[in-house]
């Protein structure tokens, strides 16, 4: 209970000071990483007490239950909120030893910190809304770092199309409401099944469209591109492997726990949307030249696969989700922050997140497909989907690779050793979970059976 | 009463859309706000209840939901501070790019674009040499 409070109210505090500081001062950016890495260990306490136990639950400001706000921290949120914490600190500490430019960037990666933690522990429904607005003010700022032209119109496309996508959230946060008489996600998922279909529907309908804004799913992507390439390597790792993770829990979340029927009755539709994602993103991917426009592309391919996932549904298509989520945001964590970077290690450590991205042993991105054609393995046609998005993604990481490598297109100085070991270090648990994945497959079963109760 | 809160929200919501896929800026704020009213208006309509104030010790008569009042007045707090960042976002692209019309920051999108793809076509000017 203690460690939950402190997850959350540490970065929060902390944040608000830093924001007011000069975040280019070296010792303010060290700081704010004492304070991500705080969080995460506050998290990793947190969830030794949560998985033997099923869940922690907590009302705020001692009201009694069922009036106050739920605090409740389940395997699922948990998973969820390291995973976030543990990006956020990777591309905090790249950028504190690149050297921060701006005075806001540190409060700022501390504030998303909060609210991405918020985000993954509240147990009501408008809460959730308002650590997500949090989440989303803090990365409208950070997308904007950098501050040339590039990054202001990449900013501005990010900021007016996800506040779009907010308010599409909070109508179907409405709907909930209206419908169900409660905020409680306990107590809507135990009412929701007697809820008319048709308003249902509509509702699920909100929420699917505003998560897969922020996972950038095919027909929600086009935002994502301008972004991801505009947007410096650091706020290009934050906003794919810690802010994106918000739209895979919400699908998980909101489908799997409040709306079940609903996601049932639109798995197939699911199934074709994510394959389109696939297939697109990998087509476009393929035909890129650098590895940030590359990246980006992918992105929207790579969360084609925990669509499908949620599609296919049950505790094995939970699983493979929550997995491939997890698998997937190292990825990128790791790939965006090797962009700008040059010598032999970054090499190295680029080929692992190629392996990984690919699904090639011993890289982690082999365990993740692997549960995904288990969860699939019903299905021929999802299979040769899923096989030939994967063949695209080694074509297309493996052209970059070549290009940027062995033809040395990447200019500029050799990047000192502290990057370097920094890239290796997250490359770390990226090969560690690939050659030992009982703990990641026991977690991410664990996190889905919160959903198929 | 919810007819009417359905029609507004819709109205709002349309206008909205409508001013969000406009060339100026400005405008396009606008409709960001307008769209933020919207979901304001459902949220206020979600719990449309006639009754006294739900002022503690309750009274044996009916109290009317203070739980969607709540939820608007949070998120119209929430929505006046994004649209306040959302235009000095605005501010900086106008004094960066000297101009509030979407299609010249198109522009200059698409003109990066082209100098990245001629010098991509430079550099493996051999392979596609090969490849003929």
């Amino acid at each position: 209970m203690i460690a939950l409070a402190l997850a959350l109210v540490l970065p929060w505090a902390a944040g608000i000071v830093l924001v007011m500081l000069d975040g280019r001062k070296r010792s303010i950016g060290w700081i704010s990483v004492a304070v991500l890495a705080a969080n995460l260990v506050a998290l990793i306490v947190l969830a030794v007490e949560v998985l033997p136990d099923g869940k922690v639950e907590e009302t705020t400001g001692d009201w009694p239950v069922g009036v106050g706000i739920t605090l409740r921290a389940d395997a699922l949120g948990v998973v969820f909120a390291l995973l976030s914490s543990a990006a956020l600190l990777a591309a905090a500490i790249h950028e504190v030893i690149e050297g921060v430019r701006e005075r806001v960037f540190p409060g700022l990666v501390v504030l998303l910190g909060a609210g991405l933690t918020g985000v993954f522990v509240t147990g009501d429904l408008f809460n959730f809304y308002v650590f997500f607005e949090l989440s989303m003010t803090a990365a409208y700022i950070l997308a904007t770092y950098g501050g040339t032209r590039r990054e202001l119109g990449a900013a501005l496309v990010f900021t007016t199309v996800n506040l779009v996508g907010t308010f599409v959230f909070l109508l179907s946060v409405a709907g909930l409401y209206h419908v169900t008489g409660t905020l409680d996600m306990g107590q809507i998922a135990e009412r929701a099944a007697g809820v008319e279909p048709n308003a249902a529907i509509m509702i699920a309908v909100g929420f699917f469209a505003a998560f897969s804004v922020k996972l950038g799913l095919f027909p929600f992507h086009f935002w994502l591109p301008t972004v991801y390439t505009g947007a410096s390597p650091a706020v290009a790792a934050i906003l794919s492997g810690g802010l994106a993770n918000i739209g895979a829990y919400g699908l998980l979340r909101f489908g799997g726990e409040l709306l079940p029927g609903e996601l049932r009755l639109a798995g197939t539709a699911l199934i074709v949307i994510g394959c389109a994602s696939i297939i697109y993103g990998g087509l476009l991917a393929v035909s890129r030249r650098t590895s940030s426009e590359m990246l980006a592309y992918s992105a929207i391919g790579q969360v084609g696969y925990v669509l499908v996932a949620i599609g296919i549904g049950g505790e094995v298509g939970f699983a493979a989700a929550i997995l491939y989520s997890v698998v997937n945001a190292l990825n990128k964590v790791l790939l965006f922050l090797t962009v700008e970077l040059r010598g032999a290690l970054v090499g190295a450590v680029f080929v692992l997140g190629a392996f990984s991205v690919a699904g090639v042993p011993p890289a982690a991105g082999f365990i993740g497909k692997l549960e995904l054609f288990r969860a699939a393995i019903d299905d021929p046609a999802v299979l040769v989907l899923f096989f030939l998005g994967s063949a695209l993604s080694f074509v297309y990481v493996f052209q970059i690779y070549q290009f940027d490598f062995w033809r040395g297109e990447r200019t500029g100085p050799r990047t000192r050793w502290p990057q370097q070991a920094l890239v290796a270090v997250i490359a770390l648990p990226v090969l560690a979970m690939g050659v030992w994945p009982e703990p990641l497959l026991a977690l991410s079963h664990e996190a889905a059976a919160v959903l198929a109760r | 009463m919810k007819l009417i809160f359905a029609l507004a929200a819709a109205t709002l919501f349309g206008s909205g859309a409508y001013l969000l896929l406009n060339r100026d800026l400005v405008r396009v704020v606008l409709g960001v706000v307008l769209i933020s009213q919207a979901s304001v208006l459902t949220l206020i309509a979600s719990g449309l209840t006639r009754g006294m104030a739900p002022i503690y010790p309750l009274t044996e008569r009916d109290v009317s939901d203070p739980l969607s009042q709540a939820m608007s007045l949070t998120a119209i707090v929430i929505g006046l501070a994004v649209t306040a960042l959302l235009l000095v976002l605005v501010l900086r692209t106008v004094d960066a790019f000297e101009s509030r019309e979407l299609d010249e920051i198109a522009e200059d999108e698409a003109l990066r674009d082209a100098a990245l793809e001629r010098q991509h076509a430079r550099e493996h000017e051999d392979e596609e040499l090969a490849a003929r």
